[in-house]
């Protein structure tokens, strides 16, 4: 009989450690990505078909920094500013809402139908209603940021609101709380639990409303430029652009999970949304 | 009352209480601020609109326009988000490799793309096809990867023990076995990939119903702009029911 | 304890095993439906720790023996199963059918039943038995009439057309005994196939089982915690330490010993307990 199978055994220790395999091969992805990249902008670069003058990955990183030296901050600064006074605005209208909703029988069942209806039609519609409404300024992109959150977040408000863990009311009557009691001990840290949550997974729907809401209004903020350097063809600062947003999309959503994580430990994700 | 009728009460008139409310609503807000039509029209005003959007044939090519760049785009990033998916799900170092790149373009929105697209491909059909496919591709290949890895590990067993090879097994257990999942989110990327055809099409287009909106709003026919969100509303939810009837006829075993 | 794979999914098997053929086809054939367990380790990396699983495990079944392996729940007992099915390849040692090493990846000699029954939820019944045999080759028609056949031997015939979700744990247990059963295997592995069910189904299927084998005679390897099943169906008792596992005892069981009323059984049954470390009288 042949070897025996020991090579096992060898190859174990040659192994590395699942997450110096994750680095490597991710790292290695990576690269082929910008490798592709790389390649693929040589074989347009003289124009020729649809796609015409794709940059090089040096050219975006170079426009990214001429960027970053000139008017990032304030554009940055700009749609950060939309967007927190939507996200607040909307998070909280969401949670006041979503609890008198949850928590009365009656009016829950006359208003969260027309809630649901209203869902499905994203606030990206409603931005040219809104430029009429509202004009170009900041009340526009507000109101649409605001009900971007609003209705992702109304469905954790509503489900907190009515969802208290049946162990925790049989404690609260055998202590003998009174419903004042019990709303301030069990259904608000409840609802504002599930409204912190339904929050964090309403940031990307929230960053998103903004770079439309720009898009279209175009007068200030990361979107604006997006439009504008989109007008004088400069593709490598319209990919620079892009991915300042995507960067801080990505540093908001890590900010926040860090947060809930510390804040609400015994709290796993529900969904995580794609975008 | 009656049961049954106690419960018509509550599921269907209720609702419609809430209806009446909103429209209610409506008309006080155009009385006391006497708003002009241009700014809040009635809600009359809007249904005729609505009635009169309907019988012109500009109205259907601009949906229809819509409708085929969405459903385009739609198949394809379907189509290739789940084979992506099931190569993340199935081959472990394909997933640790192309996880990062796909996490980091999942941060750039379907939207931040769209002056991309105008760039290259302007206004025609094509890059708002494409945008659809991207926007529904991410959802897919990230759910159908977490769906893949997530099946029972003992229909794996099973299905090596008789004796399917490794494709057949992903083909026939995993997939079939990942089926449910995928339906919602087959559901969930139809409703971002309408979104992001509107979308582009208020920002550049030269035809469809988010430009037949965003020239009404710029002529301030402000009727035509909310009937054209009634639309979009109720194109969004017509297509993602659609869906879900078939994806539940099809694949839903439970 | 279930079988638990290297990665949390089960990771590429190569599509064709790699058979060591034993140097000369006679001593093949010496060795025909013979199971050898030969010092094999095996252990995984779970949370950065190695964790030891099984620990020089050796031992033979004859061919057409059952064999039924006991021990301590989680010792590994599901472990040394999967070895023997070929879904993993031991850290260390080897393990032979046929007088070849099995194989990693597929095996068509043998079948297995797991101890979550594991039936494709979108197949009926029927159609989760014939799979195997389709997959194996056969048409559409024969694989039918095969599954109905080995349905009905396990009482399962009314539930021909019934889904996964429509039945009990038993029933789906017992279809995926009818499934394993229908490859007709020289090498049948069982893994707790009667746990789920109650008390005085188990009797019964423990007697249809004896009668299943007389189809084919394969090989068994059948893992229990009962003891008393052990005896009725074993022709060897395999006792099994607790974790990292090694064979404590090989315990040979006669036809006498089955019978439940004979002092020869107590005996058998006192002595297997006595192995496990529990006496077999329990005191006030």
């Amino acid at each position: 009989m042949a070897t025996i199978a020991n090579g096992a055994e060898s190859a174990a220790a040659a192994r590395l450690s699942p997450r110096a395999t994750a680095w490597l091969l991710g790292c290695a992805g990576m690269l082929v990505a910008l490798a592709v990249w790389t390649v693929l902008s040589r074989l347009f670069a003289h124009g020729g078909g649809v796609i015409n003058r794709l940059p090089t990955p040096l050219a975006v990183a170079r426009k990214l920094v001429a960027y970053a030296g000139n008017d990032l901050a304030s554009d940055l600064l700009a749609s950060l500013h939309v967007f927190a006074v939507g996200w607040l605005v909307g998070a909280a209208s969401a949670a006041l809402i979503g609890l008198v909703l949850g928590r009365s029988d009656w009016l829950g069942r006359i208003f969260l139908p027309i809630v649901e209806a209203i869902r499905p039609v994203s606030s990206i519609a409603w931005v040219p209603l809104a430029i009429v409404w509202f004009g170009f300024g900041l009340t526009s992109k507000v109101f649409l940021v605001g009900l971007a959150v609003f209705l992702v977040v109304i469905v954790y408000a509503v489900d907190g609101s009515r969802r208290v863990p049946a162990d925790l009311e049989r404690t609260a009557t055998m202590l003998g709380m009174n419903d004042r009691q019990r709303f301030a001990s069990l259904v608000l840290p409840g609802t504002l639990t599930e409204v912190l949550i339904g929050s964090r997974v309403a940031l990307m729907s929230g960053w998103g409303t903004v770079i439309v809401a720009e898009l279209v209004a175009a007068d200030s903020g990361l979107g604006a430029h997006l439009i504008a350097v989109e007008q004088s063809y400069d593709v490598p600062a319209v990919m620079a652009t892009m991915i300042c947003f995507a960067a801080t999309g990505f540093a908001m959503n890590a900010a926040f999970t860090w947060a809930e994580r510390r804040m609400l430990p015994w709290r796993h994700d529900r969904e995580r949304e794609a975008t | 009352m009656t049961r049954p009728r106690r419960l018509l009460a509550r599921h269907v008139a209720l609702p419609l209480v809430g209806v009446e409310c909103v429209l209610a609503i409506w008309q006080a807000t155009l009385a006391v601020y006497r708003l002009p039509a241009i700014v809040l029209p009635s809600p009359l005003a809007v249904a005729k609109t609505l009635v009169d959007l309907v019988q012109t044939a500009a109205f259907w090519r601009d949906v229809g326009v819509s409708l085929f760049e969405f459903v385009t785009g739609y198949a394809i990033g379907v189509v290739l988000g789940m084979f992506v998916g099931m190569l993340m799900g199935e081959a472990r170092r394909f997933r640790m490799a192309a996880t990062p790149v796909v996490e980091s373009l999942r941060f750039v929105v379907p939207f931040a793309w769209i002056p991309l697209t105008i760039l290259w491909f302007g206004t025609s059909y094509v890059g708002k096809i494409l945008l659809v496919a991207y926007a529904v591709f991410f959802v897919m290949v990230v759910s159908t990867a977490r769906a893949v890895a997530q099946v029972e590990p003992t229909l794996s067993r099973v299905g090596t023990m008789l004796g399917m090879s490794r494709w057949r097994l992903a083909w026939q257990v995993h997939l079939r076995a990942a089926a449910p999942t995928l339906a919602s989110a087959a559901r969930a990327a139809a409703a971002i990939g309408w979104i992001a055809v509107v979308a582009a099409e208020y920002v550049g287009a030269s035809a469809g119903l988010g430009l037949m909106i965003t020239n009404a709003a710029t002529s301030l026919a402000t009727s035509v702009v909310i009937g054209g969100m009634v639309v979009i509303g109720v194109i969004g939810a017509g297509v993602s029911a659609g869906i879900g009837v078939l994806a539940r006829r099809w694949f839903d075993y439970r | 304890m279930k079988i638990r794979v290297e990665t949390p999914h089960p990771d590429p098997l190569p599509a064709s095993g790699e058979r060591e053929r034993a140097s000369v086809p006679a001593e093949r054939e010496a060795h025909r439906g013979e199971l050898v367990v030969e010092h094999v380790f095996h252990g995984y990396a779970a949370a950065g720790r190695e964790i030891d699983v099984l620990h020089d495990v050796s031992f033979r079944v004859e061919p057409g023996h059952v064999a039924c392996v006991v021990g301590p729940s989680g010792c590994g007992k599901s472990t040394l199963l999967g070895l023997a099915a070929g879904l993993l390849r031991p850290s260390r040692g080897m393990l032979r059918f046929d007088g070849a090493q099995v194989a990693l990846g597929r095996n068509p000699h043998l079948g297995m039943a797991f101890q979550q029954p594991g039936l494709f939820p979108w197949m009926s019944v029927r159609e989760n038995v014939a799979i195997g045999l389709r997959t194996r080759g056969q048409s559409r028609r024969d694989a039918r009439r095969v599954a109905d056949e080995f349905l009905d031997t396990v009482g399962l015939a009314d539930f021909r057309d019934a889904y996964p979700s429509q039945l009990s744990g038993g029933m789906a247990q017992r279809v995926g005994i009818a499934r394993a059963l229908a490859l007709r295997p020289r090498l049948l592995l069982l893994d707790e196939p009667f746990a789920a069910v109650d008390a005085f189904t188990r009797l019964k299927l423990q007697q249809e089982f004896k009668a299943l084998l007389r189809l084919n005679r394969p090989t068994v390897l059948f893992v229990t915690h009962d003891v008393p099943e052990a005896i009725a169906l074993g022709d060897v008792i395999v006792v099994m330490t607790q974790r990292p596992a090694s064979v404590q005892r090989i315990i040979p069981v006669a036809r006498e010993d089955r019978d439940r009323a004979s002092p020869a059984y107590a005996r058998k049954l006192a002595d297997t307990l006595a192995c496990l470390g529990v006496t077999s009288d329990i005191q006030d």
